[in-house]
């Protein structure tokens, strides 16, 4: 008995550059009581898929040919009025941003008993539902939690209420797109795990979208692949993984970090062709001498900051006494979920926050207290690279100019800074073509080769590096850690990492930070902490780590 | 890139029409701009356009209608309404240009402070904006102008003293947006000084949205002029402003309408051009500021 | 919620202490003396010295500054020239009448202006938005003055159907009403169109937003969605831009008044910059800020007391 057959589905949009064809012959079925992914990268046509099933395509969009049947209907005849007959009783959804899931002005409460609006019930037995589904997402006090407004909860429990209100009306189809994307990683797990146990106890079938490919192993019994809204690549999630037929899923599967099992120094792209790469182990650490001392020093940090209204003042500990050392040339990997006080460390590391207490000593030199002469002479020395690829640059700012910042904020003059400009979008992998464009006209991956040009052009001893490859999708992410690795080679930098991605630190770093709660809770050699963690924390991140695939 | 700097000149030319096809290509635009230039061409060519003196009293011509001879008749004092009206949109369009460029530049340089300076110096504009503001319009320039007198100056310190809160408020709230973003912090990171950072990487992001703003505020501030020119407080007769048109009109209006027509119209056709223009140049440039 | 008051209530005694300050810097500091200004051009040197004297003019400035910032909490802002009446006393009772003007403009503000902007929000791109923009836009851009002068021609000289003068009789409602229509339309139809225009955009970027599309997916009737769920958080800034747009209706008021021969306190300012009784200026200028600010205080309650969000982050 299948739930959901999609067959020969095309969908394209009207654009001002003409139509545009967003989905091309698509096919699969979701079968009774299973949970079938769909894998894809960014642009690929998931969401053009998502609501094309739910009837909620853009005005400008329209189904050209093909048919969605669903529970025996077709639903590209249906009308609004049929299709939202149908919406929440059989086929519901939930989104990936958490925080703009809820409405944020009406109570939880009012908002899953709007949902069962068509139930002929009264108001108490309406909300006595309620609870009994938020109880079942695990909300603590979940008869209370009815009168709070989504602002009053965390984006975990935001995510597991919308999950609730979905199943609410027990629907025959749920349709889960990238639900636990925004989420950090243990949380994540437990968010799956609950996923999988509501679909069982309401015997539904869920359709789930992500571009994780270890999540869509751990969760999905069958998938589907896509690529430029087209379907590539459809079976069970063994026969999809493990034989795969496809280019496309080969060099997928091979480009994603979690599937290299061991360390390797150059992580595959989408270049390479499958099945050919080797990959290349990490040099062993060099021994240091007793004298040798380190680039960076950082003793008992701390980083306050006070949350100050008019009648309370909360001093929060932002950074909370971390200890270590950086060599030249080495790679520290700082690891930790979102609010573990990572980037605020490495911000403080550059003197763009003050510290509260500890000192930080930069070749001999405490950064906190140097004047401004010796302090231009720092921002040459560390150079650091931000989260957002494309909103770390200026946006009125053309790539050249942007490129050649440093050297005109320096006043670094004997150089022929056209031939400079052109020498370090090479080095970063990018065409001279690329030197007149603005930020809006890069890709995510090009603007993020702007930055690596950017921050090695002064020829810096320390780069700080933070989430560089957050928002990349898999295929990019591998050319940008190896442009990193081979660069860091080359110039002899010394660089801290910092990712929540414990599958793609493991490929660059020589030693991990993990950080959990302002302090570094556990600290050592890459493989060791790996192999053998010690740290409670440390372990329950790494069990949390839906490792690749390949693992099953 | 040598040749482009020998040869710019059809670039730049392009780069001039394309906007200006891009608000004609929007009928709402095309008619603003239509009366936006036809209400400067009537203030600019106003010597030859009529020949008549707009202060020239004639007390026996008093009270005519539209005619030939006075194409939008005469008022109670038998002065022509069409030279009075070419001459006060001179007053209209001086008024509202000199004193929208002095607010844009306090403004802008008022919200950068505020913005990017210290903590409790932005507390401090903050709080000045928000009691300027908190002042009504009108009683603020009824006491000023009781103080100062009636003059074109007065008017125009009112309509700075109303205007400049509000424009630095907008570059204060987008340069305290702009000052935590990943670019900024990046320059900051590089070493970049804080006069740099304004002049390169905020200035050039807040301005624009504020200079679409401000020509919005065009019709506003011609508002303002006509309407303490209205109430006698502005321009000293017997000057030609279309407030004081107006207010003749207003007294003599059981005797005739068309002293009210001759000096209501423009006011209307002027503000209608303006805000037409700068809705179509909003929504072409910038569209995120729909709606404000 | 009481703390999230009390900083409120904070903010505005300070706004209304600057505000005082400045009021004060213009009327001292500004070339021209007060005493001048109020006797006007042919008064001896012994009257102004006299007047100097009994308007404390001869203080030094602190002190001068200090008597008024006291003065004008107590209630106490001085007594008026020509009859020696307390100026508050004399706001206070024109006050009323340009308090009804305003709630008039805002009745028909509101009630026009928000079913306008939804109406054109859910009608997105269709005729009716466009004509409602276009309206919109042009009542916003002309002149209060304007359309108060042309209402006046227009329904009360030619066509005569609605009273040209004053507020009507007193005791009778009705006629009161009569006499409040047009200069509360002259009041209010320029915020007929921001209001609609603020509410038409807010309601699109909800409309927009992810929970909107969640509550689709849920199958929820476009009703509920557009009213409940949508307009609910739509109104929130509406509410924002009539507390700042009542400073600007006073404003019009002024000219309503001076229009329709009203009394108010506008009515009240004119006359009084004609005789030089400066005092009056003042403390109806002050007592206008005031109010102005109260009102915005009450639309920031109003505020939190509809958004859970703001209420709990004080």
């Amino acid at each position: 008995m299948t739930t959901l057959r999609i067959d020969n589905l095309n969908v394209s949009f009207d654009t001002e550059a003409g139509a545009f064809h967003a989905l091309k012959n698509v096919s699969f079925n979701v079968p009774e009581n299973t949970i079938v992914g769909i894998v894809g990268e960014s642009g690929c046509g998931k969401s053009t898929l998502i609501n094309s099933i739910l009837g909620l395509l853009a005005d400008n969009g329209r189904i050209d040919s093909g048919d969605i049947e669903f529970e025996g209907q077709d639903l590209t005849r249906l009308d609004a009025t049929a299709m939202r007959a149908l919406r929440g009783p059989r086929i519901s959804a939930v989104f990936q941003d958490p925080m703009g899931a809820l409405n944020p002005v009406l109570s939880v409460g009012e908002q899953m008993r709007n949902i069962q609006y068509r139930d002929d019930r009264s108001k108490a037995d309406k909300d006595a539902r309620s609870v009994e589904m938020l109880e079942a997402v695990k909300i603590p006090n979940a008869s209370e939690a009815l009168a709070r407004y989504p602002h009053e909860f965390s984006g975990g429990m935001k995510q597991r209420i919308a999950i609730a209100m979905a199943l609410m009306m027990r629907p025959g189809l749920l349709i889960a797109d990238e639900p636990t994307t925004a989420l950090d990683a243990t949380l994540e797990v437990v968010t799956l795990d609950l996923l999988k146990e509501l679909q069982e106890q309401i015997g539904c079938s869920v359709l789930f979208i992500s571009h994780h490919l270890g999540v869509i192993a751990e969760l999905c019994d069958e998938v589907a692949v896509m690529y430029g809204g087209e379907v590539v690549e459809r079976g069970t999630t063994q026969q999809v993984f493990h034989n795969p037929h496809h280019d496309y899923t080969r060099r997928l599967l091979e480009c994603d970090p979690a599937n290299q099992r061991e360390r390797t120094r150059r992580l595959p792209t989408m270049n390479d062709e499958p099945g050919s790469f080797q990959p290349q182990p990490a040099p062993p650490a060099p021994v240091r001498s007793a004298e040798e001392k380190p680039l960076l020093t950082v003793r008992d940090a701390e980083v306050t900051f006070t949350n100050s209204s008019l009648f309370n003042k909360r001093i929060i500990r932002g950074v909370d006494g971390v200890s270590f050392d950086l060599y030249a040339g080495e790679t520290i990997g700082l690891v930790g979920e979102s609010g573990s006080g990572k980037t605020t460390l490495a911000r403080a590391t550059a003197r763009l926050n003050a510290i509260s207490g500890g000192s930080i000593t930069f070749e001999g030199q405490k950064v906190h207290s140097l004047g401004p002469s010796d302090m231009r002479g720092l921002r040459r020395d560390i150079s650091m690279m931000f989260q957002d690829p494309i909103g770390s640059l200026s946006p009125r700012m053309k790539v050249k100019d942007l490129v050649a910042e440093p050297f005109r904020i320096h006043r670094v003059s004997g150089i022929d800074l056209d031939a400079e400009i052109s020498r370090l979008l090479t080095l970063a992998g990018l065409g001279p073509e690329f030197a007149d464009r603005f930020p809006h006209q890069l890709s995510g991956g090009q603007a993020r080769r702007v930055g690596v040009a950017r921050a090695i052009a002064l020829r810096p001893k320390l780069i700080i590096a933070d989430e560089p490859t957050a928002g990349l999708d898999v295929s990019v992410q591998g050319g940008v850690l190896n442009l990193l690795n081979d660069l860091r080679e080359e110039l002899d930098l010394a660089m801290i990492f910092i990712t929540h991605n414990l599958n793609v630190v493991r490929h660059v770093a020589d030693r991990i930070a993990v950080m959990y709660q302002g302090k570094i809770v556990e600290m050592g050699d890459a493989e060791d902490i790996f192999g053998s963690p010690a740290h409670d924390y440390t372990k329950k991140l790494l069990s949390a780590n839906l490792a690749g695939p390949g693992s099953h | 890139m040598s040749e482009a700097i020998f040869n710019p000149a059809p670039g730049r030319l392009a780069e001039l029409w394309r906007p200006i096809r891009k608000i004609l290509r929007e009928p709402l635009g095309a008619l603003g701009l239509f009366l936006v230039l036809l209400v400067i061409f009537g203030a600019v060519f106003a010597d030859l356009l009529t020949g008549w003196d707009p202060t020239k009293i004639n007390p026996r011509d008093r009270f005519q209608g539209p005619n030939p001879t006075h194409l939008m008749g005469t008022d109670q004092l038998g002065r022509d309404l069409f030279a009075r009206v070419l001459y006060g949109g001179r007053i209209a369009l001086f008024v509202a240009l000199v004193s929208t460029g002095v607010s844009l530049v306090i403004g802008i340089i008022l919200g950068l402070i505020a913005g990017y300076g210290p903590r409790w110096l932005d507390n401090l504009l903050i709080l000045l904006f928000d009691a300027m503001k908190s002042f009504p319009t009108v009683m603020l320039a009824l006491a000023l102008v009781t103080l100062m007198g009636p003059s074109l100056t007065a008017v125009m310190v009112v309509i700075v003293l109303v205007t400049v809160p509000g424009y630095a408020r907008i570059i204060r709230t987008q340069t305290i947006a702009l000052k935590t973003s990943e670019y900024v912090t990046a320059a900051q990171s590089m070493g970049a000084s804080s006069a740099r950072i304004l002049r390169l990487h905020i200035l050039p992001n807040v301005i624009g949205p504020l200079v679409i703003l401000a020509s919005m505020d065009i019709p506003v501030v011609i508002g303002i002029e006509a309407g303490m020119s209205f109430l006698g407080l502005g321009v000293r007769p017997p000057t030609p402003s279309w407030g004081s048109i107006l207010n003749d009109g207003f007294t003599n209006i059981r005797d005739t309408a068309w002293i009210a027509i001759a000096g209501g119209v423009p006011i209307i056709i002027t503000t209608l051009g303006f805000t037409f223009l700068g809705e179509t140049l909003r929504d072409v440039f910038d569209p995120r500021l729909k709606g404000r | 919620m009481l703390s999230y008051f009390f900083k409120r209530l904070g903010l505005a005694a300070a706004i209304v202490s600057v505000a005082m300050f400045l009021l004060f810097c213009m009327i001292y500091l500004i070339p021209g003396d007060p005493a001048s200004v109020a006797l006007g051009p042919r008064a001896t040197e012994e009257m102004r010295a006299a007047l100097r004297e009994k308007m404390g003019l001869n203080q030094p400035v602190l002190v001068q500054f200090w008597n008024f910032y006291i003065g004008a909490w107590t209630g106490d802002l001085g007594d008026e020239v020509l009859s020696g009446r307390p100026v508050t006393t004399v706001v206070f009772e024109q006050l009323p009448y340009t308090l009804a003007l305003i709630v008039g403009g805002i009745t028909w503000s509101v009630a026009l202006g928000i079913p306008l902007g939804c109406w054109a929000a859910v009608s997105r791109g269709s005729w009716a938005d466009r004509i409602v923009g276009i309206l919109s836009v042009a009542v916003i851009a002309v002149p209060s003055f304007v359309i108060a002068i042309y209402a006046l021609l227009i329904f009360s000289v030619e066509l005569r159907w609605l009273p040209a003068i004053g507020a009507g009789e007193p005791g009778d409602l009705g006629d009161q009403l009569r006499h409040l229509i047009l200069p509360s339309l002259a009041v209010g139809l320029g915020w007929v169109g921001y209001i609609a225009r603020m509410v038409r955009a807010s309601m699109l970027e909800v409309l927009e937003a992810s929970h909107i599309r969640t509550a689709r997916a849920f199958g929820l009737p476009d009703r509920t969605i557009t009213y409940r769920y949508a307009l609910s958080i739509a109104i929130l800034p509406t509410v924002t831009l009539l507390g700042v747009g009542i400073g600007q209706m006073l404003s019009s008021a002024v000219f309503a008044e001076i229009v329709f021969a009203r009394p108010g306190v506008g009515k009240l300012v004119y006359d009084a910059i004609l005789t030089r009784n400066f005092p009056i200026v003042t403390g109806t200028v002050l007592i206008t800020t005031v109010l102005f600010v109260l009102l915005n205080l009450l639309a920031d309650l109003i505020i939190g007391a509809l958004d859970p969000r703001v209420r709990s982050n004080f």
